[in-house]
C-alpha cells in the first residue's frame, strides 16, 4: 500500500514520453496518484535508451522521471492496442500525451472521442508550440522551443555564440505548468461536478512566461530598451551578475536599497554618491567601470570565502558558483533532501533531484521504483479490463503486448 | 465581476512581493480567483520601483499584478496585524515569501494561521526553504541559481559563466507553488483540512536538472557535466550553429542524425565510425559542428536552411531575438504575447497566459491596482468596517495608499 498523499485515488493515463509529459506525471506519482504509463511497443519510451545506463541497459534518465508508474507496453498502431487504451480511458481521471499535434487524432484518440468515452476526464496535450498556429506542425524539442521563445538569444557573451542552458528548463517547467492546469481542472470538476476539459500546454508558452522584464520593457519603451545577451551581467539592472573574484566567481545582486549596502560592505562609501553609479541607469551606463570596482574589491579579499562572509553579514544577496558535484555535496541540499539517493533494482543506488513540492501533511514517498517495460501489462489488463490469462497470452502472441526487463 | 473561470470563488490572501510569489497569485487571478494583495505601507511591493516606468507606473509591477486588489497596510502595527488575521479567516489560501522566520516573528506561523483557519492552505515561498544551513541567507533568483549548480553549467567552456537574462527561477518557482497549492486544495475537498507548503527556488531550480545529477551519481563521476558554450556537452549535434547572419538551433541527435546527413548530402557520415553514434559524435563534436556550419553557411540564406531542415522534420529553429518573437505570427495568433492596457502606462505587451483551458478560452480583462486602491472595498466587504473606521485607520497610518 502506498502511504496516503494529496492525490491518493486519482488515476492518470499517461501516453507521454521523453521529458515534459513524464515530468508532470512524475510529480503526480509523488503526490500519490496512480499513473499508468502507456508505452508504444516494442521499445517503449525512447528515454529508456538515454545515458547514463549500465550494462543491463537500464537508464538512469528513465528512472529519474518514471519511478512509481505502472508500465503497459502496447502496439499503438494496432486496433487492439487502441481498444485497450480506450478501455483504460474509462477508468482514469486524467489523460496526458505529448505526441506531435495531430498524432493523437490520427490514432483515433482526439478530444472528441476521449470525452465521448469519459466525459469526466481531463485531457492534457503537451507540445512544443501548441496545438495550433503556424509553428504547430514543426518537430519540437526543448532547445528548439527555447530558441523560438527568444530565451537562447539572451544567454551568452554579446558578440559571440549564444550559450546552451544545459538543463531542461523548458521540459521540466512545462511539465509543472501542465500539472498545474490539470490540477485546477480537477479541482473545478470536484467543485462543480461539470465534467472534464481539454488543456493545451506548450513549451513555447512556458518559456515565454519566464520573460519577467524583456517583453514589457521592450514594448513599453517602444524599442528603446533592447533586451540582449550580455555575458555575465544583466543588461538592464546593475549590479546583477557574475563577478570574477579571488578564487573563481561570485554571483552578486544589489538593487534598489541594496546598492548602498554593498558599497558600505566594500568600504567604498564614495561609490554611493559617485554620479557614475548613483542610480540603476547610471550604473548600466557605466557597467564596465562598476564591474571593475566590484571585481577589484573581490580580488583584494583573502579568499572567496572571506568575501562571501563579509557580504552575507551585510545581507547583500551573494552566492558562490557551485558546480553540480559541489551542489550535490552541499549540506543544505542534503539536509533538505533537495538531492536524494534512490535505489533501483536493476541500476542500484544513485542520486536524483528531490521532490520540489513539500506538503506539511504528507511525507515524500521514497518507496517507489521505475517500471521495466510492460511490467504491469497483466496487472492492468486484469484489473481494469478483466482480461483472462488466455486473452493476455493471445495479445502477446499477436504482438500487441510487449514486455522486457529493461 | 470576473467572468467565470476555474477558480471562481476562491480567495487568496497574498502577502508576497517581488516575483516568485506574485507570479503564483497572478496565475490564480487569471484562473478566476480573488487575490487580496497586502502591500506593506508606505511603499508597497518593491517592484513598483523597478524599471521600465511609464507615467510613474512600473510596467514590471503591472505585468505581475493585474487583477489583484491592493490593501496597503502597516503590518507591524497591532491593528494592521489584526486585519490580516481577520482576513485569514475568510481566505482559502495564504501566500507569503518573506525570509524564513519573519512570519513567525509577526505572529503568523503556520501553527497560528492554522489555529485561526484550519481549512486554509498556507504556502511559503523562499530562496532556500524554511530550514537548513542556507535558509537564513538573503536569497534572490540568481543567488539560488548559483547554489543549485545551474549558473556553472551555462556559458563558454573556458570563459566566465553567462547569466540567463530571464527569471527562470522566480517564475518557475511560482508555478511550482501554484501546483502545490492546487494539490492541497484538491486534497482539502476530501479531508476538509488545509496544510502548509514549503516551496523554494533552490528546489525548483534543482528539479530542472533532468540529467546532470543522475549522470554524475550513477556513473560514479565518470561522466561530468560541464558548461560548453553553444553546444550540448553530452548530446551531438545539439546546439546553436552559426549561419550566414544568425544562429540556428538544431537537434540532429537520436533518429534525426540520418535525415540530417541525407539532407547535407553526407550519407557517408551515417555509417562513419567517427559519427555513427552519439558517443562518437560527442567525441568528435568540433568536427560535427564545423561540417554542419559549413553546410549552413554555404546556403547564404538562413531562412532557407531552417525551412529545409523543418521540411525534413529535423528539429530546428532560428535563434530569435525578443523583438522578433513579439512580431512573430505564431506568438500573435496563439497570444503567447499579448497586448494589455494600463490606466497610466497605456498599451504594452506582456507574455501570455501559459495555462489554457478548453472550458474557459477567454482571456480576462484585468488591471493592476494602484497602491492601496482597494483598502476600503476589502475592509468593508470582508471585515464589515464602516467608512469612519477606515478613515480612522488611514489617519493612524495603519492604511496607506498612492496614486499609481
Amino acid at each position: 500500500m502506498k502511504p496516503k498523499h494529496v492525490m491518493d485515488g486519482y488515476r492518470v493515463l499517461d501516453l507521454s514520453q521523453y521529458l515534459a509529459g513524464p515530468a508532470a506525471t512524475n510529480l503526480m506519482v509523488q503526490m500519490g496518484a496512480e499513473v499508468i504509463k502507456v508505452e508504444g511497443g516494442p521499445y517503449g519510451d525512447p528515454v529508456r535508451t538515454f545515458p547514463f545506463s549500465n550494462k543491463e541497459r537500464r537508464s538512469a534518465y528513465f528512472i529519474q522521471q518514471n519511478r512509481g508508474k505502472k508500465s503497459i507496453c502496447l502496439d499503438l498502431k494496432s486496433p487492439e492496442g487502441i481498444e485497450i487504451v480506450k478501455e483504460l480511458i474509462k477508468h482514469c481521471d486524467v489523460l496526458i500525451q505529448n505526441f506531435a499535434p495531430g498524432v493523437i487524432e490520427r490514432m483515433g484518440l482526439g478530444w472528441d472521442v476521449v470525452k465521448e468515452i469519459n466525459p469526466n476526464i481531463i485531457m492534457c496535450a503537451i507540445s512544443a508550440f501548441g496545438q495550433e498556429g503556424p509553428l504547430a506542425a514543426h518537430p519540437g524539442f526543448d532547445y528548439i522551443a527555447q530558441a523560438y521563445a527568444a530565451v537562447t538569444d539572451l544567454i551568452g557573451e554579446p558578440d559571440k555564440a549564444p550559450s546552451m542552458t544545459m538543463l531542461a528548463f523548458g521540459d521540466v517547467g512545462t511539465g509543472v505548468h501542465a500539472l498545474t492546469a490539470i490540477g485546477y481542472a480537477l479541482l473545478e470538476r470536484e467543485r462543480d461536478n461539470n465534467g472534464g476539459q481539454y488543456l493545451d500546454i506548450s513549451l513555447l508558452d512556458t518559456y515565454f512566461h519566464h520573460h519577467e522584464v524583456s517583453i514589457q520593457a521592450y514594448s513599453a519603451s517602444k524599442g528603446k530598451i533592447v533586451p540582449r545577451r550580455n555575458g555575465s551581467q544583466h543588461y538592464a539592472v546593475a549590479p546583477t551578475g557574475i563577478f570574477k573574484s579571488k578564487d573563481g566567481h561570485l554571483v552578486i545582486l544589489a538593487l534598489l536599497h541594496q546598492w548602498p549596502v554593498l558599497c558600505r560592505a566594500m568600504e567604498r562609501e564614495d561609490m554611493i554618491e559617485d554620479p557614475r553609479f548613483k542610480d540603476n541607469e547610471d550604473r548600466i551606463e557605466n557597467l564596465p567601470a562598476m564591474v571593475a570596482e566590484i571585481e577589484k574589491w573581490l580580488q583584494a579579499q583573502d579568499s572567496d570565502a572571506a568575501a562571501l562572509a563579509k557580504l552575507e553579514k551585510a545581507r547583500v544577496p551573494v552566492a558562490p558558483l557551485l558546480t553540480v558535484p559541489q551542489a550535490m555535496e552541499h549540506p543544505h541540499m542534503i539536509e533538505r533532501k533537495t538531492i536524494r539517493t534512490i535505489t533501483d533494482p536493476l541500476l542500484g543506488e544513485f542520486q536524483i533531484p528531490g521532490m520540489p513540492l513539500r506538503f506539511s501533511k504528507y511525507e515524500v514517498n521514497e518507496d517507489i521504483v521505475a517500471p521495466t517495460l510492460g511490467q504491469h501489462n497483466e496487472e492492468l489488463l486484469t484489473t481494469f479490463l478483466h482480461y483472462g490469462a488466455e486473452k493476455i497470452a493471445e495479445l502477446k502472441e499477436q504482438g500487441v503486448l510487449f514486455q522486457k526487463a529493461v | 465581476m470576473h467572468p467565470k473561470h476555474v477558480l471562481d470563488g476562491f480567495k487568496i490572501l497574498d502577502l508576497t512581493q517581488y516575483l516568485a510569489g506574485p507570479t503564483a497569485s497572478r496565475l490564480l487571478v487569471e484562473m478566476g480567483a480573488e487575490v487580496i494583495k497586502v502591500e506593506i505601507a508606505p511603499r508597497g511591493d518593491s517592484t513598483r520601483f523597478l524599471p521600465y516606468h511609464k507615467n510613474n507606473r512600473s510596467c514590471y509591477y503591472v505585468q505581475q499584478n493585474r487583477g489583484k486588489k491592493s490593501l496597503c497596510l502597516d503590518i507591524r502595527s497591532e491593528k494592521g496585524l489584526n486585519i490580516i488575521k481577520d482576513l485569514i479567516k475568510q481566505c482559502d489560501v495564504l501566500l507569503e515569501n518573506f525570509s524564513p522566520g519573519a512570519m513567525d516573528r509577526l505572529g503568523l506561523s503556520w501553527a497560528a494561521v492554522n489555529a485561526i483557519n484550519p481549512e486554509i492552505v498556507m504556502c511559503s515561498i523562499s530562496a532556500f526553504g524554511q530550514e537548513g544551513p542556507l535558509s537564513k541567507l538573503q536569497g534572490i533568483d540568481i543567488i539560488a541559481q548559483a547554489y543549485a549548480g545551474v549558473t556553472d553549467m551555462i556559458g563558454a567552456k573556458d570563459g566566465p559563466p553567462a547569466l540567463p537574462l530571464l527569471a527562470l527561477g522566480d517564475v518557475n518557482t511560482g508555478v511550482h507553488a501554484v501546483a502545490a497549492i492546487n494539490a492541497a486544495l484538491l486534497n482539502r475537498t476530501r479531508t476538509g483540512k488545509g496544510q502548509w507548503l514549503d516551496i523554494s527556488l533552490l528546489d525548483c531550480y534543482y528539479h530542472a536538472h533532468e540529467m546532470n545529477v543522475h549522470v554524475i551519481s550513477a556513473s560514479d563521476g565518470a561522466m561530468m557535466p560541464k558548461r560548453s558554450g553553444a553546444h550540448h556537452y553530452a548530446v551531438s549535434p545539439l546546439g546553436a550553429f552559426k549561419g550566414a547572419e544568425r544562429y540556428i538551433m538544431l537537434m540532429g541527435s537520436l533518429h534525426f542524425w540520418e535525415p540530417l546527413c541525407k539532407l547535407m548530402d553526407r550519407e557517408d557520415m551515417i555509417t562513419d565510425p567517427k559519427f555513427d553514434t552519439n558517443d562518437a559524435r560527442v567525441a568528435n563534436a568540433n568536427e560535427v559542428v564545423e561540417i554542419i556550419e559549413t553546410w549552413i553557411q554555404r546556403h547564404n540564406d538562413d531562412e532557407a536552411v531552417v525551412e529545409k531542415l523543418q521540411g525534413a522534420r529535423i528539429p530546428s529553429a532560428p535563434v530569435l531575438t525578443v523583438a522578433e518573437t513579439m512580431a512573430h505570427p505564431h506568438m500573435r495568433e496563439r497570444r503567447t504575447v499579448r497586448t494589455i492596457h494600463d490606466r497610466l502606462a497605456g498599451d504594452f505587451d506582456i507574455p501570455g497566459m501559459p495555462l489554457r483551458f478548453s472550458d474557459y478560452p477567454e482571456i480576462m480583462d484585468l488591471e493592476a491596482p494602484f497602491l492601496g486602491e482597494h483598502n476600503a472595498e476589502i475592509l468593508s466587504t470582508y471585515l464589515d468596517m464602516s467608512a469612519e473606521q477606515i478613515t480612522a485607520l488611514e489617519a493612524e497610518g495603519v492604511l496607506d495608499s498612492g496614486d499609481s
